[in-house]
Formats: C-alpha cells, structure tokens, sequence
C-alpha cells in the first residue's frame, strides 16, 4: 500500500484533518441562482437547487485533502417525488377527511380532527426522514467509496415513536436516552463501502450535554419560587389577574403600580433563564453529536471531534438575526404596502360570500406585485439562511473532526449501489428535507 | 505531441478501495495518459472525460469518465481541464419514459382525489353528520368571524338585536321558508358591520352584515339575498365545504411543499379549485332563492336589482380575478334573474313600510 496518509503516523493524536475548503461568497450566487430558477419554475427546480448545493458543500469538506462527492441525480429526486405523491395523496386526502368528519359529527369540534390528522402522520414522518438519510448516505462517495446505509425504516418509525413516548412520559429526563438509541440505531447500519460503523458509549453520556439547558430550567425554578413564594414581587393578599395586567399598564406609563411590589428589578431573571434555554438547547443539539461521534468506530478507523458549544451557538445566533432581520423587514414592508393598496379588509382575510368581484385592473397588478415581494423575501432568507447559518454550521463541524485512527481504510471495498426508486420522495412531498 | 501536467497532488481512485495512487498525467493521441507507480498507465479518451459540477474552491477538480460510473481522478493542475473539449457536458437524463408515467401518474392521482374523490366522499358523508355536530361547527365559526371582523377592542363584533327589526327578519325568514323542504332550525343573524355581504355556515346560521341591509332600496331585495343563504344551507353547502377542503388542503400541501412561494401557491390553487366547484353550487342556491321568491309572492328580479346595485359601487371585476373567487360573474346573474321573474305576475313586498323601517333600523 502506497497511500502515506492512510499509514503514517498511525497513532497520531491529532489525526487526519479534515478540511473545508469553499468561500461565502461562491455559496451566496450558487444559493441565489438555484433559489431563483426555483421560484420562476414554481417549485420544481428545488430538486436541482437541492441537488447542486449538496454538490458544493459535499466537496467543500475534505478529509485528508480529498473532497466528498455527492452524486445524487435531480431526475431521480422528481420521480421520487412523484412516485411519494401518487401513494401519499390517497392517504392523506381520504384520511384528512374521514378524520374531520368523525371530529365533527362525534366531537363537535374541527380541532380533534386536525390534531388526529397530525398524529396520524407522525410515523410516516420518521420512516420518511430514515428514508432520506439512506438515500443521502447511498449517494455519498469519499475516495471514490460509496456510503451506506442499510434499509430499516419502519424500525427506526415504530423506536422513534417508543422513545418519544418514554421521554414525553418522563417529562424529558430520558430525552438523552432517546437521542442515543436513535442515533445508534441509524450510526449500527452505517457503513463506508464494506466497513460497518459502530456506536459505542453509554447514553447517561449524553446528560453532560445537558447541563446548560438544566441549569437554565434550575434558574428559572428558582427564580419564580424566589419571586412567588419565599419573598413575594406583590405584596397584595388579593391577586387578580385584573389587577396584574392593570399595575403592568400603570407601569408601562411610568406610574406607580397599583399593587405595592417589592424589588421589580428581580423579574430580569426570566429573560436571562429563557434565553440560557435557547442556549442549552443548541448546545444540547451539537454537543451530544460530538460527544456521540467520538464514540463512533469501524474496524481500525476511529472519529474525533472538537466541536464547540458555544461557537455552534454565536454562529446560529448571529447568521439567524441576519436572516430573520431580512425576513421581518421584508414581512413589515409587505404588509404595510398591501394595507396601504388594497385596504384592510383584504389582508385579514377573511373569507366571506361575495357577490361578485370587487378588484379592478390596478389592484390586479398590485396583487401581482405583491407577490412578487413575497417570493424576493422568503428567496433572500433561504439565501441568507444557507450563506450564514448552514455555511458557518458545516465549516465548524468539518474543521473540527479528524480521524485518528485510520489503517483499517486499506482493507475497505466498494459496496453495491443502492438503487432507490422514490429517492428522498416522501421526506420532499411531507417537508421535512428542509434545504440540505 | 504529448503535454505533461503537474501531478504533484494529484490522487487516482480505482472505485474499489478508498487508497489514492500517485499519478503522472499526460495528453497524448487524444488520450488523457494516467501513469500509476507500479508500472501500469490507464488511458481515459478525452471526449469521454468529465469535470464534477459545481465544486467548491479553486483547490482541485475531480475528473470521471462516462464509461467507468466509479474510477476517479482528482487533479490540481487547473491547465489540464482546458484540454477537456466535454468536460461540462450532461448525460442526458435515463428513463425519461418512466419519469413522465410517473408524472402522469402523480398528476392524474391528484386530480382524481381532488376533483372527484374528494367531493365526492365530502357530499356523501355532510348528510351524516348529527345536527348537533353541525350546529355546534357553525356555532364555533360564527364566533370566529365575529372575532376577525372586529377592528378595535376586544368584544366581537355586535349581533344586532332591535326587537322590532329582529320582529321584522324573523317574519321575512318565515315568509321564505314555509313549505316541506325548507330548513327547521334557521337561525338569521345581522352583524354590525359596514360590509356588503352575507354568508351561511353549518348548522343553519345565516348571517347579513348591516352594510347590506343599509345599500338595499326594497325590503325585496334583503330577501332575495337571504333565499339565497337559504339555499346554501338547504344543500349543506357550507358543511361539504369545510369537510372537502379539510382533505384538499393536505393533498395540495404534498405537492407545493418545500418551496418558498408554497404556501402563496397553495391558498391560490385552493381557491381556484373551489370555486370551480362552488359556482354550481352558487348558481342552484340562486335557482332556489328564485322559487322561494316566488312562493312568497316576491319578484325573484329583486336578486337581480340588488346585484344591479353592487356593480354600480363596485364595477363587474376583470374576468381573470373573478375566476379566483367562488361566484359567477354578476352581469350573468342579473340576466339571470330578470329571466325568472314572470312579467304578467303582480308581486308584493315582502314587508310592509313600517316592517322595512324597523328592519333598517335593527342595529340602533
């Protein structure tokens, strides 16, 4: 064997790097040129958009200097997407209904029958979002080596239903457990060519990963029992809500409460609990993958990650204000000039029984507008969203991995290919393939 | 002639094992020259040669050939791909047969279930649902509007309730549901609200906003309105409305999914295909509100003039934005109800001049 990078120095702690090598700026067209074809096209060239910007950011990511290489096919994307929609509609279309018709004549009520139609969907969503990964795994190469992973959807859909029952049953104290068992189910039928992965580790692991999301849910306990029970903000013995909401207005006005309240300046804890929980929570999200990923295996190839929390959290922080910026400036420019051009009465909506039309040629031509706005700002979030968010994410992500261990990459092979009629059809049909 | 290139950095895989082979790489006879270190030289024929698009950096290509779907050559040297005359060409896409089956068949899926399946199951199950569940639907959605349509303040929009006006609705209601097919539980509501409109719900509520009852000139011409309403509720309109959309709207949603105009896409889409079905049934509740008309010795033309009044305020509409909305177009309508009403019939009002007056009076 001849590959240097595959035999010295086999016990480097470091490992083989991996780089990343793209700029924002080559994303940023790539993203606004497929976005635009997408919207000109209604929808349909989202499967070539999808397609291209996987291209790029699977050969931005090198492990060892070798890009990846994503070869899925746009062509195979639709058919998929067709093949989803012609076994979906029937469910969904007579499933909707019946369940709206037996909400209303047993119920009485419209709400049951929709929350039936969302739960009724729930399984097909996780065998969808299994059934993705498979095909993106299928369509990945390194060093011209497929990945793969093998089929077990309705097994991932029926565990992924039981773990969330068990972690909604326990109030998400076994939230980590079920992060691990899934992650393992799916990382256990992994392979790269003949080489099969192997989740180690323990899932009580994972509760280190937590401890800033629960530190933040002990601050925020603490702080209203601080406030309600052991040193009261109001000290009234009769509490309305009434009178809460009226002493806030009085308040807000720079008067004097008129509930006598003892040290205001305290509710300043419950902004900084909430966002301490926005904080956990993405630390949770990613630091659990690294923690998960080093603890992933194959016969003499090991994977090490130095991912950090709080960078992982700046970066989704500052990539989703500028992207959210955009979106609520463009949604308030909207809305203020539909208001101003077609009147309030068309912008809430509301759908009544109209005796004949009431636009005429000018508003025609502004409703077209409009919509044009419309399209401009969700192209630039998906845009801005791509460029700051996703590109920062995955640049981290591949910088900080490496693989230490790697000698078992001499005696992997080729692997079939995994032909897969309906590609990632249900996942596009049921959106959740959300971009990348 | 032979070039040379750089192939310092450069990595051949053979599509089996993932271990690169150093190469040297030469042009010579149309061939790209591919020299491994044991000794071996593969020859790839340039015009069967690929660059993989859309590569991020400037760092290195990775060449293929269309014959072999797994060898790959990864490059640094960018001057080779100049040599490449197919370096960016497609294959055409395979299959292309399937896919438009397959498309057809998506298409054809959707039409069927929103066009016929649909319906046609929505028209078959509104006339089990309990009355109860009906009523209690309406209830919920009347309460809804009133909340939407109110522009300050917190209470709903007012239900007007002058007693001799609600005097004066309820022998108007009377007056054009007598007879055997007319609906028992008919509750006639007038909502505080300048709009000129009114619409029915589940469960027998109809409901005239004050804007109309203030543009009418006859009483004739509120009643011929409020036929109207009737007829949808004797259909069941508004119930096999709600059901049918309940199972479009998720259809619909599977194809305009993940894309950022989606939604907009959607509601139009909804819209259209709503109306194309609810003009028929606009066009039988008019049918109906014509023979109840009648039937209360009212001139079915007072549809017509109330119409007439409409387009003097709001003109007919462009053809293209009326095909969004559920109605036929109202010049068809006027004609239609001048037709009905038999000129050698002498009509009376359907309220005498007090009862009008108190009618208009109902939200004072």
């Amino acid at each position: 064997m001849k590959d240097a990078l595959l035999t010295f120095p086999t016990t480097d702690p470091s490992g083989l790097p991996v780089e990343f090598v793209g700029k924002r700026g080559a994303l940023f067209w790539l993203a606004l040129k497929t976005g635009f074809l997408t919207i000109i096209t209604l929808g349909f060239y989202r499967f070539w958009m999808k397609t291209r910007l996987r291209r790029w950011f699977w050969s931005a990511i090198r492990p060892g200097g070798h890009p990846m290489e994503y070869v899925g096919d746009p062509w195979e994307k639709l058919l998929g997407f067709f093949i989803a929609v012609v076994i979906l509609t029937f469910y969904i279309g007579i499933i909707n209904l019946v369940l709206m018709f037996v909400s209303f004549s047993v119920f009485s009520s419209a709400s049951i029958g929709y929350l039936a139609s969302f739960a009724g969907i729930i399984p097909v969503w996780f065998y969808a979002r299994y059934r993705a990964r498979r095909y993106v795994l299928a369509r990945t190469r390194w060093r011209g080596v497929r990945f793969g992973l093998e089929k077990g959807a309705w097994g991932y859909a029926g565990r992924a239903m039981l773990h969330w029952t068990l972690t909604i049953l326990t109030i998400g104290l076994l939230w980590p457990r079920m992060t691990f068992f899934l992650e393992k189910y799916i990382t256990d039928r992994t392979y790269f060519g003949s080489a099969r992965l192997h989740q180690g580790g323990h899932w009580t692991m994972l509760y280190r990963a937590a401890i800033p999301f629960i530190l933040s849910l002990l601050i925020l306990g603490a702080g209203a029992a601080w406030m309600f029970w052991w040193d009261p903000l109001v000290v009234s013995s009769d509490i309305t809500i009434e009178g809460i909401t009226r002493s806030f207005d009085e308040m807000m006005d720079g008067g004097a409460p008129a509930f006598p309240v003892v040290g205001i300046e305290r509710l300043v804890v419950f902004p900084f609990g909430l966002a301490g929980l926005l904080y956990g929570a993405i630390h949770y999200r990613f630091v659990s993958k690294r923690l998960m990923a080093n603890q992933k295996t194959s016969q003499g190839i090991t994977l090490s990650s130095q991912l950090s929390g709080p960078r992982v959290v700046s970066i989704y922080v500052f990539g989703s204000f500028i992207a959210y910026l955009f979106l609520v400036l463009g949604i308030f420019c909207l809305g203020l000039l539909a208001v101003v051009n077609l009147g309030p009465s068309v912008v809430m909506g509301i759908e009544t029984d109209q005796y004949g039309a009431r636009f005429d040629l000018p508003r025609a031509i502004w409703l077209v507008l409009l919509a044009g706005i419309y399209l401009t700002v969700f192209l630039m979030w998906n845009v801005l969203y791509s460029t700051f968010v996703t590109f920062p994410l995955m640049r981290h992500m591949a910088k900080t991995l490496s693989l230490p261990e790697r000698y078992g990459l001499q005696v992997v092979s080729q692997r079939d290919r995994d032909t897969f009629a309906e590609a990632e059809g249900f996942a596009e049909a049921l959106d959740l393939g959300a971009a990348i | 002639m032979s070039i040379g290139f750089d192939g310092f950095g450069s990595a051949y895989f053979d599509g089996d094992r993932p271990v690169s082979e150093e190469v040297s790489l030469h042009i010579a006879n149309q061939n790209l020259q591919i020299g491994l270190d044991d000794g071996d030289t593969l020859f790839w024929p340039l015009k069967d040669i690929r660059v993989l698009p859309d590569m991020a950096g400037k760092q290195g290509f990775v060449l293929r050939l269309t014959t072999d779907r797994l060898a790959r050559l990864f490059v640094t040297d960018g001057s080779l791909i100049a040599q490449l005359p197919n370096a960016t060409r497609h294959a055409p896409p395979k299959g292309r047969g399937k896919l438009a089956l397959w498309a057809l068949a998506a298409v054809a899926a959707v039409a069927v279930q929103i066009l016929v399946l649909v319906p046609l199951l929505a028209d078959r199950l509104a006339v089990f649902i309990p009355p109860s569940g009906e009523r209690a639907l309406g209830e919920a959605t009347f309460e809804q509007i009133r909340q939407a349509l109110v522009e300050t303040g917190v209470d709903p929009l007012a239900v007007c309730e002058n007693p001799d006006g609600v005097g004066a609705l309820s022998q108007m209601t009377a007056a054009l549901s007598a007879g055997d097919d007319a609906p028992k539980d008919l509750s006639v509501f007038v909502l505080d609200h300048e709009m000129v409109n009114a619409f029915a719900l589940p469960g027998g509520y109809v409901v005239l906003f004050r804007g109309l009852i203030d543009q009418a000139e006859t009483p004739d011409e509120v009643a011929a309105v409020l036929a109207h309403e009737i007829g949808h509720v004797v259909s069941r309109d508004p119930t096999r409305h709600a059901l049918r959309s309940a199972g479009s709207i998720g259809v619909l949603g599977l194809l305009f999914g993940d894309f950022a105009g989606g939604t907009v896409v959607l509601f139009l889409t909804e819209r259209l295909i709503s109306a194309k079905y609810s003009q028929q049934a606009e066009t039988d509740a008019d049918t109906f509100a014509y023979a109840r008309l009648e039937g209360a010795n009212v001139s079915p033309a007072a549809l017509g003039s109330m119409f007439e009044r409409l387009r003097e305020k709001h003109g007919d509409g462009n053809q293209l934005v009326s095909h969004f909305l559920s109605h036929p177009s109202l010049s068809e309508r006027i004609e239609n109800a001048r037709t009905a009403a038999d000129p050698s019939r002498d009509f009376t009002p359907v309220l005498n001049d007090a009862q009008w007056s108190a009618l208009k009076a109902i939200c004072d």
